[in-house]
């Protein structure tokens, strides 16, 4: 069932954690695929559910950013950073990440590729590449 | 039928299909690396050309209907170049932009985050709709509801009802009143009637339809029929007509999209392993073309390339021509099919199966043409494509720089 859109105060929270779980993800730690899939084609925030808005963020670790591939959805600014302010210190993996993020980065984007993943890719998770780089 | 067992491609190997997927990479990369300013300055020259046809056409309809003398020929005038300012702004710039085809430019207006369209249905709802249920479950039976609209039994999977016996006239009202139709579309009645729908989202959405189209019709058939005063019946009139030539035009051009013959149809429920290259694969088999010139592929929103807009939704528009003709090659390359024919023929074709399905299968027969000959792998046995199952396939590593590339990139390691 498609939810709708909601603010990120109103966003339901983990229970165990505490944290927000954004619309793009089944729990702190893991992306739901069908939303990441959703949020790349209809242009939705991965964070809120609304739509996009200029700039276009992507949240992920340095190394992500180095290969320019996030796992993480598009995301709206204001909810990128508002998500990882909920989520700094949790000390687990979370938002799509095998290990504890204590340097997360934040990418604007005009423009962004969704990449399905090949038959040879070991990690069979779709990536976001942003083709239009604002700021870092 | 899943991908796995269309038979139009089942001569290829693993590897082949893997190799095609990368030349179609290699074909997107091409175009990324080459997009500049003379790709900005079309769809620039595209929306100045709208809107001059829209502010004409409008002009025409308040001032040109004033006189008894002018006022028939203002009034098909008006009302065929509004007609053909909404076909433009629909077709080629509005269902473009929101792919994000010209993101790239950071345009402030011309951008899929906040470009509005002419039309009834949200922009929001439409790229739920189109760009992800459409897109991503292209031609999946029970997925992709643009398979006759909810309305329409468009394949000989889908089980007959007495109720498509009206299949021709729900045609005629489809195509009349269109972008009802589709601003319908997004809510999926078939999902409120079995309850799956959630309350909240649905109000939201009918919130957004309702304001949409109460300004639509405030639009086109108040305030323009108001400013042209006593003759505020003929504006209207012409206006009416402007929206159904563009509702026909619309209807036809996307359902040549993807039921013409030769357009595969598929029943797999477990889509989310595909592989990109396989993607790739149900976009140009379950997708169909049609010949023209450069002016009916423009008022067509560069759909006459549905195979090249289905591989690629987010590339520009002017870029499909090129594209079609590297495409055809692989195609070509690949033994597999390429479905094109002329506009009156791929409608022909889907209005005979719009048609024949309205009756059950056991009084009509199949047009789908017959798995193409093949030219050098005849004698040989159809390939195995099964996918393999998360449990059959190795699991993803997990130490740090290793987990997310393929043996192919640590060959360079």
């Amino acid at each position: 069932m498609d939810a709708a859109p909601t603010t990120f105060a109103e966003l339901p929270r983990d229970p165990r954690l505490g944290v927000p779980v954004p619309f793009a993800c089944s729990s702190p730690r893991d992306l739901d695929k069908r939303r990441v899939t959703q949020c790349a084609l209809s242009r939705v925030c991965g964070v809120c559910g609304a739509s996009l808005g200029r700039p276009i963020a992507f949240l992920g670790t340095a190394r992500e950013e180095g290969r320019n591939a996030f796992h993480f959805p598009p995301t709206h600014e204001a909810c990128a950073s508002a998500l990882l302010a909920a989520y700094a210190g949790l000390g687990e993996p979370a938002l799509g990440q095998d290990d504890v993020v204590d340097d997360w980065v934040l990418v604007t984007t005009a423009a962004f590729e969704f990449v399905r993943p090949g038959r040879d890719d070991l990690d069979r998770r779709p990536t976001f590449q942003p083709t239009v780089v604002l700021s870092r | 039928m899943a991908i796995a067992d269309v038979k139009e491609y089942t001569h290829l190997s693993v590897e082949e299909v893997e190799q095609l997927g990368r030349e179609l990479d290699a074909i997107r990369a091409d175009i990324e690396e080459s997009r500049n300013a003379d790709d900005a300055a079309y769809i620039n020259r595209m929306i100045r050309i709208q809107r001059g046809l829209a502010a004409a056409g409008r002009v025409t309809l308040i001032a040109g209907t004033q006189s008894a003398k002018t006022r028939k020929p203002a009034a098909v005038l008006g009302g065929s170049l509004l007609g053909l300012a909404k076909i433009l702004e629909n077709m080629e710039i509005g269902h473009n932009v929101m792919h994000g085809q010209w993101d790239w430019m950071n345009d402030p207006e011309i951008h899929s985050s906040n470009w509005e369209w002419d039309t009834a249905q949200p922009a929001e709802q439409w790229k739920h709709s189109h760009n992800y249920v459409h897109h991503q479950f292209t031609n999946v039976l029970g997925h992709d509801n643009d398979i006759g609209y909810g309305i329409l039994r468009m394949a000989r999977e889908q089980k007959w009802h007495p109720y498509y016996l009206g299949q021709p006239v729900y045609n005629a009202l489809l195509a009349s009143l269109f972008q009802w139709g589709v601003a319908l579309h997004d809510l999926d009645l078939e999902r409120i009637r079995k309850g799956e729908k959630d309350p909240k989202e649905m109000k939201r959405q009918l919130r957004q339809i309702v304001r949409k189209g109460r300004n639509q019709i405030l639009k086109d058939y108040v305030v323009y029929p108001a400013l042209a005063g006593r003759q505020w019946k003929t504006t209207l009139v012409a206006n009416a007509s402007a929206n159904f030539a563009r509702n026909l035009w619309s209807y036809m051009i996307i359902f040549c999209g993807h039921f013409p013959d030769g357009a595969l149809h598929f029943t797999e429920e477990e889509l989310e392993d595909e592989t990109r290259a396989e993607w790739y694969l149900r976009q140009m088999l379950g997708s169909a073309n049609f010949e023209g010139g450069r002016t009916l592929h423009i008022l067509s929103g560069s759909l006459g390339y549905q195979i090249e807009h289905h591989l690629f939704p987010d590339l520009p528009s002017n870029r499909y021509p090129e594209i079609s003709v590297k495409v055809r090659a692989l195609c070509d390359k690949y033994d597999i099919p390429y479905t094109i024919g002329p506009l009156y023929k791929q409608y022909g074709q889907t209005f005979r199966t719009i048609m024949k399905l309205s009756l059950p299968n056991k009084m009509t027969s199949t047009d789908d043409p017959a798995p193409p000959e093949r030219r050098d792998t005849a004698d040989e046995p159809a390939r195995d494509h099964k996918r393999r199952s998360d449990a059959e396939r190795q699991p993803r590593r997990r130490e740090l720089g290793a987990y997310s590339r393929s043996p192919r990139e640590r060959e360079h390691d």
